[in-house]
């Protein structure tokens, strides 16, 4: 039998397919306010590349309860569940996305046994350096010596104000790499303290989409003073959990 | 029976109240719709549901009138914000204790002209039904009885008293035996000032009479809380919140009377296994911050999520009723007893505060809950901070828990939704 997860989230809409063991399909589409809908043209366009008839779905993500078909199931256990499949001896979890930060713990069979999510605010989520970053207008260049900086301190978290700090810092000359270095390295640290409100880890999966900033992930390890494991597709093991629960 | 009274009545006794009538119109106007949704509409409900129904129906109007038709006949309106204010005083004297409203978000910005904006939603809610004058509770009011349970309240009171006048109860921080005096020696100055107040004085016949009518409100309240152990459930929880919400405003022999009778009808569907749930629908405990009138979102996203209510260790719950009066012959004891009372209420504005994590897991126990869910109000510190000792000792029993932190408004019901959707996941599997 054919199993898919579709992942219907904030920012983009996943959907991974297996057929036994084996992946047959996985598609990242944006979301575009809404996931529904382009929940539903992944699954044709799917359906219609493979000649796909029957298959068992679980539909997860913010959009998961408008959608018509598939079984549901939070982001949370399916992350969970995702992750395991990669790292099945290591328990804990941040999972940085568009929209929200959580820290999952799992058990020896990828069940959730605890989680923490961020409050409503745009604090420490993909979001935050999203909006922060489009508004510096990096160069690849300007990345790379960012990763060599010596990091500015960033004060604020909230998402409107760090913005402002920032332009702030800029305007007084302060050179960009080393406010990029500070901008990842304030919000490592507060994601640092996330993590810890649940666990000390010794290792830590990192998924979601944040889990791609390079520079996050280097502050995070010096800040937990631990080991950080990233799956391969980071932004997949939600939608891989939604299929492999289906 | 309460009588009925119209729409036109209505409006009259709420123009002699002084209300804001535009404004008030605007906050009613969602309020039928979401009763019918939340309320009416679900399946199985009991039959002695109706005449609570009827009372939040017209929650401005018939039990209003009645407060006024009383204060026509000379008694006086105290209101209340807190469990720990001694309602039997006030009954004695033949006068009308009610907690008030503060659960609508309609009024925390009006709250927030007067207060910081990071206060608990509670306070501003409060200050903002007393300023935008559309809360005939409170404007039926003579007094507001405030307390000093935590510093945000405490403040405030000094705002309110500009609007209201305003009596502050002392209650200790701790529970030795000093601490306790002081409660005592405040609910004795507390008689005195409602001798005062009504030009009536206590008799020991009026107070034994009184301690006795408001007993059989807290055992009616739990009979019914405990009915709730039963698999399945023979009521949803947000049935019983919305009981527990009213038994601060209803007169208290009528509303012991209609929970009572709810109860036999309960007891009923106990003996033939009838519920509101399936039998394998997650039970949750509630604990943590109140939940005032007209807050009922968590209740409604829990039960919303295919899980059962099946406790509140709260305000708008347990703390309330748990614990009776002790009833006594002489004036000095009874007043002593009802001193004591709420001496045994375990609020997170007590250090230490353990008793409450023993309340918790009793009544974990008792209602054979499959998970804790710890709320509190966004900006409560008390209750806020001691969220960390809730899930050490959760955690160290292995009860599953989550924590929650809202305000009163709409815009995060689909975070809360998939939190509470993701810890149902993690019981059930």
């Amino acid at each position: 039998m054919i199993k898919a997860g579709l992942d219907l989230g904030s920012v983009n809409t996943k959907l991974v397919a297996y057929d036994g063991d084996e992946r047959v399909y996985s598609k990242v589409v944006p979301s575009r306010f809404d996931s529904v809908g382009a929940g539903k043209n992944l699954l044709s366009l799917w359906q219609n590349s493979g000649n796909v008839s029957t298959y068992d779905l679980v539909v997860t993500g913010y959009g998961r309860v408008s959608f018509p078909v598939g079984k549901v199931f939070t982001e949370i256990t399916c992350q969970a569940r995702g992750c395991h499949e990669y790292f099945p001896e290591m328990p804990l979890i941040l999972d940085v996305g568009g929209q929200d930060a959580k820290v999952i713990r799992k058990n020896g069979l990828g069940k959730v046994t605890q989680f923490v999510m961020n409050d409503k605010c745009a604090a420490g989520t993909g979001r935050f350096l999203d909006v922060i970053l489009k508004g510096l207008e990096l160069t690849q260049e300007e990345l790379v010596m960012a990763a060599e900086a010596k990091p500015m301190t960033i004060n604020s978290m909230c998402t409107v104000f760090a913005e402002s700090e920032v332009i702030n810092l800029l305007a007084k000359g302060a050179p960009k790499p080393e406010v990029v270095a500070g901008i990842f390295r304030s919000t490592a640290k507060r994601l640092a303290r996330f993590v810890e409100s649940l666990s000390q880890p010794n290792y830590l999966i990192f998924a979601g989409g944040g889990a791609h900033y390079k520079l996050l992930v280097k502050f995070l390890e010096q800040e937990l003073k631990a080991e950080i494991v990233i799956p391969e597709e980071p932004e997949l093991t939600v939608a891989i959990g939604a299929a492999l629960l289906a | 029976m309460i009588r009925r009274v119209d729409y036109l009545d209505n409006r009259e006794l709420w123009k002699l109240l002084d209300i804001d009538l535009e404004k008030h119109d605007e906050f009613l106007a969602p309020l039928p719709q979401g009763i019918t949704e939340l309320f009416l509409n679900r399946p199985n409900r009991p039959q002695a549901m109706s005449y609570f129904d009827m009372v939040v129906g017209d929650v401005h109007g018939i039990r209003v009138k009645e407060l006024y038709e009383k204060k026509q006949q000379g008694a006086k309106v105290f209101a209340t914000f807190c469990v720990y204010v001694p309602e039997e005083i006030i009954a004695a004297a033949g006068s009308v204790c009610i907690g008030l409203c503060a659960g609508a978000q309609f009024t925390v910005p009006t709250g927030e002209k007067v207060l910081p904006r990071n206060l608990c939603p509670l306070i501003k809610s409060t200050l903002g039904f007393k300023l935008d004058r559309i809360c005939p509770y409170f404007q039926v009011s003579d007094w507001v009885i405030g307390e000093t349970t935590c510093d945000g309240k405490k403040k405030a009171w000094e705002i309110l008293n500009e609007h209201i006048p305003t009596y502050v109860m002392e209650l200790p921080q701790r529970k030795a035996d000093k601490d306790i005096r002081l409660w005592e020696e405040e609910v004795r100055e507390f008689a005195a000032f409602i001798e005062k107040e009504t030009g009536v004085t206590l008799t020991p016949k009026a107070l034994k009479d009184s301690v006795q009518k408001i007993n059989n409100k807290r055992r009616a309240l739990q009979r019914l809380a405990d009915l709730r152990k039963h698999n399945p459930s023979p009521i949803h929880g947000l049935d019983v919140l919305l009981i527990n919400q009213l038994s601060f405003f209803d007169d208290p022999e009528r509303f012991a009377t209609q929970v009572n009778a709810l109860c036999d009808e309960l007891d009923e569907r106990v003996n033939h296994g009838i519920g509101v749930t399936r039998e394998d629908a997650p039970r949750i405990l509630l604990t943590g911050t109140p939940q005032p009138l007209p807050n009922w979102k968590i209740h409604a996203l829990i039960e919303q999520a295919g899980a059962v209510v099946v406790g509140e260790e709260t305000c708008t719950g347990e703390r309330y009723f748990k614990d009776l009066t002790q009833e006594a012959d002489t004036m000095n004891e009874m007043l002593s007893n009802i001193a004591k009372r709420p001496m045994q209420v375990n609020c997170a504005c007590f250090t230490p505060n353990t008793g409450r994590l023993e309340d918790i897991i009793r009544m974990k126990e008792n209602l054979k809950a499959d998970a804790v869910i710890d709320f509190n109000l966004q900006f409560c510190q008390p209750y806020g901070v001691e969220s960390h000792s809730v899930s050490k000792e959760l955690e160290k029993r292995g009860i599953p828990y989550l924590h929650l932190e809202s305000d009163f408004s709409d815009e995060d019901q689909g975070q809360l939704l998939t939190r509470i959707e993701a810890l149902l996941e993690m019981v059930q599997s």
